[in-house]
């Protein structure tokens, strides 16, 4: 054989290495919400604190309804300081953050807010009509509102700093009134 | 406290690893002993350190530390004290921490058995394990860590996935990464001989006990795994080249295929590329096999998650291969080849058509695993292929492997004679014929069992004249029967090891034959006192009982068994793990030899009036198992030290 | 070389057979992903599906004697009715990813002859945290003993 034909060996390998690489492209795991693109249910809670939280009155805003438990470990124990942060970020650019507390005991999630100082409002959903609403199956689930008050996205598991920006920022920047893709 | 100490340690050992790497790599170079010393105690140091590791992550375990992240989603305060300590490597960062750990093992023991009996090739065996070990530290360290902080600690754990409380899953791990790590030592001598020029038979000696190991062990993993999936998932199957399965069964067919070639460079000095290549090939598939878990992606039911693991993963396989291959081209004039074949009827050949079935069967799981992969980089479309394109294209080759079985033991070398083929394979040959006439004439009616008894009789037969002319020829010097059979085993231990081995690869067809050709289920509901019927069997539904165990609660189904007279009384039941997304079906079964009986509980209606249940009878599936402790046994008798001769 | 030439013509015979294999063996059984959305954009009876979709809030009923189960399966897009006949797996529920396998049939729905369940390792279910639901179960059981 000649001397240079052996160098092929190596090579050949690399067609099957790309194609695996290709597999990276692909992304299984996207489980589609039926209420994408739809409007919101409406609700009216009561917050930890005593206020009346409800979806009506920040219809104009940004609303980001994140669903999470404090015994949902380790997702919601991640996202905590994630939904804090964008909070503060956010929440004179128009933004509203809305917590509901599903399935839990008042002391556990009173505690959960208190350990992360949580400063947003934060509701817990009693009759767990709201999560049924929202189609909720597992905690954490975010929803993120445009200023219509349609679901745009919904994002399933913890969120990061990247995705919260990457949502908000689309939506922040549609005016009132202009409907925009889902 | 726990996180940080255990991310120093391993921070430290991955140093260690990459420096003890770089020094051995330097000292195969130069000749200088000390950097090979320097190496050596380095890798001293990394076992040191993981093992370290991993007693803190257990012991992070037993004490409930939740503040660690990987204990809170795989523990809770109700998890047993058994499973606390497996679930250790229940999940992704585990699973890192064992494999790394069984690789500084591996890397121990070379350190401390083979420094003198391998001078030349010992830095470079180092050189590649520690790189191999580093690859595993990286990852521990910068994408799965098992030592990241939960803050704040919370007051309960997630817990173990319920599908991990068993004791299959337990030891399936551990016997499988035992095999898969195991495969890199032979590797490593691979390399160590295509970088010193070496590439003669040497290597193969030094390795042929950590070959047959590491081959034990994959094949001790693979069977605990069927048995797992048989005795757990509530399907009545043991296989379903599943995408994860199929990662683990690649590497084991190469690794066959290894096994059986040697034989042939060690007594022809042939095939010296092809052996090389073989076990280039076996390691690739266990990096692709734990590539093809942890990345995601191919969808499957098994995979962990995946992440920026995957392409840590990726980059290393490429790393391997191009080097690896790149080596071979190097040396490709010294791996030409020597000898030549001198027939077709001969046991090189058979030995060749052997590993030509294997690496086809290797190709074609491989080929229907990244099938959906290949048709949608193609075609755009999303294809699958699943079990009925595995089992058609490898059973016919299985088929021919096990006929093979028979064949190549006892064939001559360099070429047949008739005289020696009549001699052979006379008998066997007409003990097969006769079996599928037996077979045929019973009522066996699918072609495919037919096959299959027939070669199943043809290489029992081929084994036993071995032994029984064997045994007779020391007879003749005057020595009794049973220690002329024992004296035989121990002398020529690799021979009859093998044979052993090849006697529980039988076993393990019969057992998958019958299972596939006969088993029957049925699925139906039942009210309390009714009964379903199946292959004879009379199953009569009892009642329902509620219990509660320290995770979890458990609704468990009595039904009375019966065919004739009453036989058992089976319990599966349906387990309730608060902190999961649904129940847990834990199945329950009757096993026999010739049959298995098999309870599911679907559904079930709350007040306890009425069951809905999956029943199975699985015919022969116990031989797998009993083919598995043949194989156990065949493998143990293989590795004895070399008999001395007798005077 | 006559004997190379043996062993080489060998080869391809075996490589030959075993492509054709492979060929046969796939165009048998492969089969197709679909969303619901594709699938009810152009059903072709007598192929083999594997659809895969969200499990369809509300549309799960199960009949226990007959054995028939009932759902359907949508993307958001659109929903397609499926049946099954036997239990579902464990992980199978509504409001959850599921895939299943088998054909479209001429009366209009899915026959499913596989289901698989999407199991979702960071995602935590909703949980009754002091175990009510369960413990409600349990004891209704151990009342009939």
């Amino acid at each position: 054989m000649r001397r240079a034909w052996r160098w092929l060996i190596p090579l050949s390998a690399i067609p099957v290495l790309a194609l695996l690489a290709y597999g990276f492209r692909t992304n299984p795991r996207d489980i589609a919400s039926p209420l994408v693109g739809r409007p919101a249910p409406a609700f009216a809670l009561t917050a930890f604190d005593g206020t009346a939280v409800s979806l009506e009155a920040h219809r104009g805003r940004v609303v980001v309804v994140n669903f999470w438990a404090s015994w949902c470990y380790p997702a919601c124990y991640e996202e905590a300081p994630v939904l804090e942060r964008a909070w503060r970020t956010y929440r004179d650019r128009g933004l509203t953050l809305i917590g509901v507390d599903i399935q839990d005991k008042r002391e556990a999630a009173e505690k959960f807010i208190r350990d992360f100082g949580l400063t947003f409002p934060n509701a817990q959903d009693l009759t767990g009509k709201v999560s049924v609403d929202f189609g909720v199956y597992g905690v954490p689930e975010t929803f993120f509102l445009d200023r219509r008050g349609q679901i745009r996205a919904k994002h399933v598991g913890a969120l990061t700093d990247e995705i919260f920006r990457a949502n908000v920022e689309r939506l922040l920047a549609e005016p009132e009134g202009k409907p925009g893709p889902a | 406290m726990i996180p940080e100490i255990g991310r120093a340690a391993s921070l430290v050992a991955l140093v260690l690893a990459l420096g003890g790497a770089v020094a051995a790599t330097a000292g195969g170079r130069t000749g200088r002993s000390a950097l090979v010393e320097a190496a050596q105690r380095a890798g001293v140091g990394v076992f040191v350190l993981i093992s370290f590791c991993f007693a803190l992550l257990t012991y992070a375990f037993l004490t409930f530390d939740f503040s660690v992240r990987y204990v809170a989603s795989n523990t809770n305060l109700g998890t047993p004290f058994y499973y606390r300590i497996t679930g250790v490597w229940g999940a992704l960062e585990g699973s890192i921490i064992l494999w790394a750990w069984m690789l500084a093992l591996y890397t121990l023991i070379i350190v401390l058995r083979h420094r003198e009996t391998t001078r030349e090739f010992y830095p470079w065996v180092l050189a590649v394990m520690l790189s191999v070990l580093a690859f595993f530290l990286l990852v521990m360290t910068v994408a799965a860590s098992p030592f990241e902080r939960l803050a704040p600690v919370p007051a309960d754990g997630r817990g173990l996935n319920p599908l991990l409380e068993d004791t299959g899953m337990i030891t399936h791990p551990v016997a499988l990464y035992l095999g898969f790590t195991g495969l890199t030592v032979p590797f490593a001598f691979a390399i160590a001989a295509l970088v010193t020029g070496r590439v003669g038979d040497a290597w193969i000696t030094m390795t042929r006990r950590w070959t047959i190991i590491a081959w034990y062990f994959l094949s001790l993993g693979l069977l605990i795994g069927g048995w797992w999936s048989y005795h757990v998932l509530g399907w009545g199957g043991y296989w379903a080249w599943d995408p994860v399965e199929n990662a683990a069964f690649m590497p084991w067919l190469a690794a066959t295929a290894f096994l059986h070639s040697v034989m042939i460079q060690e007594r022809r000095r042939m095939l010296k590329l092809w052996n090389i290549s073989l076990i280039i090939l076996s390691f690739t598939l266990t990096l692709f096999g734990t590539f093809l878990t942890r990345s995601g992606i191919i969808a499957s039911v098994h995979a962990f998650t995946q992440g920026a693991i995957g392409i840590l993963f990726l980059s290393f396989l490429a790393l391997v291969v191009l080097v690896a291959l790149g080596l071979v081209a190097l040396r490709w004039d010294a791996l030409r080849a020597q000898g030549e074949l001198d027939s077709v009827v001969s046991r090189e050949s058979a030995f060749l058509l052997n590993n030509v079935l294997l690496i086809a069967a290797t190709f074609t799981v491989f080929f229907g695993t990244v099938f959906p992969l290949l048709s949608e980089a193609v075609r755009g479309v999303k294809v699958s292929v699943g079990a009925p394109f595995f089992n058609q294209v490898n059973i016919p080759l299985f088929l021919s492997l096990i006929f093979l079985m028979g064949v190549g033991p006892l064939i001559a070398w360099r070429r047949a004679s008739t005289d020696n083929l009549r001699r052979n394979f006379l008998w066997p040959v007409a003990l097969g014929f006769l079996a599928a006439l037996v077979a045929f004439g019973a009522g066996v009616r699918p072609t495919l069992a037919v096959l299959t008894f027939a070669t199943t009789v043809f290489v029992s037969a081929t084994i036993a004249l071995d032994f029984g002319r064997a045994t007779r020829a020391r007879r003749r010097t005057g020595e009794r029967l049973l220690p002329a059979m024992g004296g035989l085993l121990l002398r020529h231990n690799r021979r009859y090891g093998g044979f052993l081995v090849h006697f529980g690869v039988l076993v393990i067809a019969v057992g998958v034959t019958g299972s596939h050709a006969w088993s029957v289920q049925t699925e139906t509901t039942l009210k309390r006192g009714e009964h379903a019927e199946l292959a004879g069997y009379r199953v009569r539904f009892d009642g329902l009982s509620a219990s509660e165990e320290s995770n979890h609660a458990k609704v468990t189904g009595a039904f009375t068994v019966s065919n004739g007279r009453v036989l058992d009384v089976l319990r599966p039941a349906k387990k309730f793990y608060p902190q999961q997304q649904s129940p847990i079906a834990a199945v329950d079964y009757r096993l026999g030899l010739t049959e298995d009986i098999y309870l599911v509980l679907g559904d079930f209606a709350r007040d306890g009036t009425e069951a809905t249940i999956k029943l199975q009878v699985n015919r022969l599936v116990s031989w797998i198992w009993i083919g598995g402790v043949v194989i156990t046994l065949g493998a143990l008798l293989a590795i004895l030290p070399e008999a001395r001769r007798p005077a | 070389m006559n004997r190379n030439a043996k062993f080489i013509a060998g080869g391809i015979v075996i490589l030959g057979a075993l492509a054709y294999m492979i060929y046969a063996g796939v165009t048998q059984s492969a089969v197709y992903f679909v969303t619901p959305e594709e699938l009810q954009a152009a059903p072709v009876t007598g192929k083999a599906y594997r659809l895969g979709g969200l499990v369809a809030p509300g549309s799960l009923t199960w009949e226990p004697r007959a054995l028939d189960l009932r759902f359907s399966l949508t993307d958001g897009k659109a929903t397609v009715p499926v049946r099954h006949k036997g239990t579902a797996p464990d992980l199978f529920g509504e409001g959850r990813g599921a895939v299943v396998e088998g054909s479209w049939t001429p009366e209009g729905y899915f026959k499913a002859t596989l289901i698989m369940a999407k199991h979702s390792e960071e995602y935590k279910a909703p949980h009754d945290e002091t175990g009510a639901g369960y413990k409600e179960l349990i004891k209704t059981l151990k009342g009939e003993q």
